[in-house]
């Protein structure tokens, strides 16, 4: 009687992580952002920010130029990239008015279902200069909000 | 009621687990369309395939091989997903078919090149160029319906016999295989 309680017990605690789990996954959850490549806008390290996942889910038009957004990085499939919104399907973008990484003259038209991709901080950012526009499929959230840091996550 | 309805012996409170086993392991689809033909959903087939998908496998090492079956979602519309075979892996030469501007193509880091096997109907690489690794859903296990090509999909075998249906559908399967792999310079 006594084990079959035990197990029961543990099942629910197993239940209750992947209903966790789940929230996380589709609704929306706090997350560390780390990198400099969104500089000044977001801290490149201890910097917490709220994804919202259920708006881009339900309604993958709401995406809008100058939106912060999350998505799973185009050359690696394990990595989860903070990027911020330049360009909607359609959008004429120069590549790069700098003329660093591209002469600053190159334009290209956004093709269906892409979008164009850009670090706030351009001199430290992987972005669509390097690797062109990115499917709108691999956008995971929206950035609802930053956590402002209380003093125990401060770092020094 | 409340109280009643959110205990251990309703189903519905085993939902979240359910739902998290279905997403990250097994999943049962229904293949529509015809782009994957005569591999699935082929004309002699009057029901559309039922087939067994893994999702894990794609967290494992050597996740992705050329011709394994996989699904996707499109690069063009984030509300689809697709049924294709890879056919390059990053670092590969590909020799496009005609859709596509360049002759030949390069898959860049973190891509894969997709196509189905019937290319007329098939929207694939040729079309929107090679895919990010990212958007790879679920790997195809095997098919359980229609009963009668219950299984893994594999290789090209051939028959006994020499003659007859299934040794001129080997041999056909034998062909396109060949014209797929004589596309690809592997690194």
């Amino acid at each position: 009687m006594q084990s079959d309680y035990c197990s029961r017990r543990s099942l629910q605690v197993v239940n209750l992580a992947c209903a966790l789990h789940l929230f996380a996954e589709y609704v929306g959850r706090p997350s560390l952002m780390a990198g400099p490549s969104m500089l000044p806008t977001l801290a490149d390290s201890g910097e917490i920010v709220v994804e919202d996942r259920l708006t881009y889910r339900l309604n993958p038009g709401s995406v809008a130029r100058g939106d912060l957004i999350t998505l799973r990085s185009p050359i690696d499939p394990s990595r989860i990239i903070c990027k911020r919104v330049l360009g909607l399907p359609g959008d004429i973008i120069c590549v790069d008015p700098t003329g660093e990484k591209a002469p600053s003259t190159e334009h290209v038209v956004i093709p269906k279902g892409h979008i164009w991709i850009s670090g706030d901080n351009a001199a430290f950012s992987r972005d669509s200069r390097d690797y062109g526009p990115v499917s709108m499929a691999l956008i995971q959230a929206k950035l609802l909000a930053r956590v402002r840091k209380l003093f125990l996550l401060s770092y020094p | 009621m409340f109280n009643h309805f959110w205990t251990w012996k309703n189903p519905l409170y085993w939902l979240p687990t359910g739902f998290v086993l279905s997403h990250y392991f097994y999943n049962v689809n229904v293949i529509s369309g015809r782009s994957m033909q005569p591999t699935l959903n082929p004309d002699t087939s009057s029901s559309r395939d039922v087939a067994i998908f893994h999702r894990h496998a794609l967290f494992t090492r050597d996740a992705y091989q050329r011709d394994d079956i996989i699904t996707l979602r499109s690069p063009e519309d984030p509300r689809r997903t697709l049924i294709k075979r890879i056919i390059a892996l990053e670092g590969d030469v590909v020799r496009t078919l005609p859709p596509y501007p360049a002759r030949d193509v390069r898959v860049p880091i973190g891509h894969i090149w997709v196509e189905g096997d019937e290319p007329f109907y098939s929207d694939d690489s040729n079309i929107f160029g090679p895919v990010p690794m990212a958007l790879v859903e679920s790997k195809l296990v095997c098919i359980i319906w229609p009963l009668h090509r219950f299984g893994r999909v594999s290789k090209a075998e051939l028959p006994l016999s020499r003659n007859g249906p299934s040794f001129r559908r080997a041999m056909a399967q034998f062909d396109r295989e060949r014209a797929r792999e004589s596309r690809v310079t592997k690194v």
